[in-house]
């Protein structure tokens, strides 16, 4: 393991060092480890080149001499393998630093600390007491994210099997456009291939693995799309007048468009989308709220109140 | 980025990023290092022997790094190619977007610092020519949580204003912290409350302030934390299964089918059977059938007469 990552750490250093473009043979002549006949030598270069892109190493391919002869040359471009952040400051380091502890034990955690020890080789200390004492937790997820987190990044198509509301699985295909953390949960929204219309997702909803495509670039995700807007786009359509008791209610008054003062109680205009979510959330509040309008919801209250009194039995 | 890269690739990367951290770390001991690339003490100085061969073409002592760490603190010199940290890849700012995200509504109040996090967020996002679609919020406010982190580390206790979700009121609390948990995506802190003089358990993210109380902490025995007033009941679901799963907290599908479920609160199993809009049914205990029989007639007369 020690050779290959020695040789593979040699290259590195060589076609970072070099002014120009070096070629293979000048590779195999000076950079220690390439051994064999010219057939062995050439597939190992073809391997190591692939590894160090697949560590986002990026190597120019050119110089192309015409005079001495028409070898590929190769180089990495210090200004292309150097972190650059611009001008920062110790606060800086400090706050970049807290974003990256916020992953702590949770899924980007591997991702997120070797950024940390990118951050602290720049040679800035971290000013942490130019900023206030904070304990940032990302919320929990499974390591499935980072398949969203990729397939975003490439733009490519995931396949996974979704858990219905009646527990049923579903196979869905998505281009996943964004990847947003709420009250505890993931999301990721985009376009269903299928039904060919934007859906949001809850990631511990999905069973089992999201599988990439294996073709990158199959989609552009629109400009100014937010998952954040996008869900409260489709969370408020409908207005319904209810009256709540008066210091009850929080949740549902947090969200009030409008209060009116009625005595010993309030009424307030609220927004919702989806009847039935809505209506647990009503159900909720038990006798602390009273809802005036819309009839619907007013109707399936009945229904459900109804319900509740037959299956557990009168007194 | 594959899940399960192979080790040479992973050795490959870890000691590209130690020239630069020993760069900018003269001196650290190979246990520090060793920790801070969490890898055991014994690899590193593999890691270090390996580095060690390094260098540049010719590899006599003139282009080699000069690498010294016999004593057990490591020092490096002549590394000039490596010394700068490598660029962050795509997902590594990806990481630290969400990050910033994630504390940006914490600092809010400074206005200094939350410009410094949106200059941070733009330049990371165009370095990486990543769009602004990941998002993150923290439901809990983290000064919350650190004070919480701060007072179970030195064992303080805390003035707290909460407003609970089963009665519904906001109440003044003085509580001892014992152990912050995660559970269902949901943040809860197990503590000692002096007022109710007894266990309970709080969320998060319905703490509203919190500060440090002047009066001592007292010791408490935890052999009394078990069966701190636990309420169970068996309950019976009809459908909309996924919804019950989810808000009971239960590992299988429920489907027409009995479950134990243990709480610390009536109120919270009362309420949660109503929120169930009719696919949930109390079987036992019986009394607590009556009292939702009782309340769902109540309010049903009240919507019969408005």
């Amino acid at each position: 393991m020690s050779r290959k990552s020695e040789r593979l750490v040699n290259l590195t250093i060589a076609l970072l060092a070099t002014r120009r473009y070096l070629t293979k043979n000048e590779i195999f002549r000076t950079i220690e480890g390439y051994e064999g006949n010219d057939e062995s030598k050439e597939r190992m270069f073809e391997r190591d080149k692939d590894d160090l892109r697949s560590l986002g190493i990026e190597i120019e391919v050119g110089g192309f001499d015409p005079i001495f002869n028409d070898e590929a040359g190769y180089r990495i471009k210090p200004e292309n393998y150097a972190l650059d952040l611009g001008e920062i400051s110790g606060s800086d380091i400090a706050l970049l630093s807290l974003a990256a502890s916020a992953w702590n034990g949770q899924a980007l955690n591997a991702i997120a600390h070797s950024a940390l020890l990118k951050l602290k080789s720049i040679g800035i200390d971290s000013d942490i007491d130019s900023i206030p004492t904070l304990a940032p937790r990302m919320a929990s997820a499974s390591s499935e994210l980072v398949n969203v987190v990729e397939a975003i990044t490439t733009k490519s198509a995931i396949t996974f099997e979704y858990m219905a509301q009646d527990l049923s699985q579903q196979k869905r295909t998505i281009h996943p456009y964004a990847l947003a953390s709420r009250d505890g949960h993931w999301y990721f929204a985009g376009l269903d291939v299928d039904k060919n219309a934007i859906r949001t997702f809850r990631l511990d909803r999905v069973q089992g693995e999201i599988v990439l495509g294996k073709k990158m670039d199959v989609f552009v995700i629109p400009t100014g799309f937010d998952l954040f807007s996008h869900l409260d786009e489709t969370v408020s359509q409908k207005i319904a007048t209810v009256d709540v008791r008066k210091d009850k209610a929080f949740a549902l008054r947090k969200q009030a468009l409008s209060i009116i003062d009625k005595g010993e109680w309030d009424q307030i205009s609220i927004k919702y989308s989806d009847q039935t979510t809505f209506l647990d959330s009503l159900l909720w509040h038990l006798d602390d709220v009273l809802v005036i309008e819309p009839l619907e919801l007013r109707d399936s209250i009945i229904d459900v109140l109804r319900t509740m009194v037959v299956v557990h039995g009168k007194k | 980025m594959a899940k399960n890269r192979p080790a040479p690739i992973i050795h490959t990367e870890r000691l590209l990023a130690l020239v630069p951290y020993i760069s900018a770390h003269q001196g650290i001991a190979i246990a520090d290092l060793a920790k801070a690339f969490d890898v055991t003490t014994s690899q590193m100085s593999a890691d270090l022997t390996t580095l060690w061969m390094c260098g540049l073409p010719g590899y006599t002592a003139l282009e080699l790094m000069d690498l010294s760490f016999e004593s057990g603190f490591v020092t490096i010199r002549n590394a000039p190619t490596l010394k700068s940290p490598r660029t962050l890849n795509v997902e590594e700012v990806i990481s630290l977007l969400l990050g910033l995200d994630l504390i940006k509504e914490s600092l809010a109040d400074n206005s200094q610092i939350a410009e410094s996090i949106s200059r941070l967020s733009k330049r990371l996002s165009e370095k990486a020519g990543v769009s602004a679609n990941f998002r993150a919020h923290d439901p809990v406010s983290s000064t919350v949580r650190a004070e919480i982190e701060n007072a179970l580390s030195k064992q303080q206790t805390l003035e707290m204003t909460y407003h609970s979700l089963y009665s519904d009121s906001f109440t003044e609390r003085r509580i001892t912290p014992l152990e912050l948990r995660v559970e269902a995506g949901i943040e809860y802190l197990f503590a000692y409350c002096h007022n109710a003089m007894a266990f309970r358990i709080f969320r998060l993210d319905r703490i509203q302030t919190l500060k440090v109380s002047t009066e001592k902490a007292v010791t408490i025995e935890t052999d009394t934390l078990k069966n701190a007033g636990e309420v169970s009941a068996h309950i019976s679901f009809a459908s909309r299964a996924r919804l019950m799963k989810e808000r009971f907290g239960l590992d299988d599908a429920p489907l027409d089918v009995k479950v134990q479920v243990a709480s610390f609160s009536r109120q919270w199993i009362i309420r949660s059977i109503f929120a169930s809009a009719g696919s949930a049914r109390l079987v036992e205990p019986v009394e607590l059938g009556d009292e939702i029989t009782e309340k769902a007639q109540l309010i049903l007369d009240r919507y019969l007469a408005h």
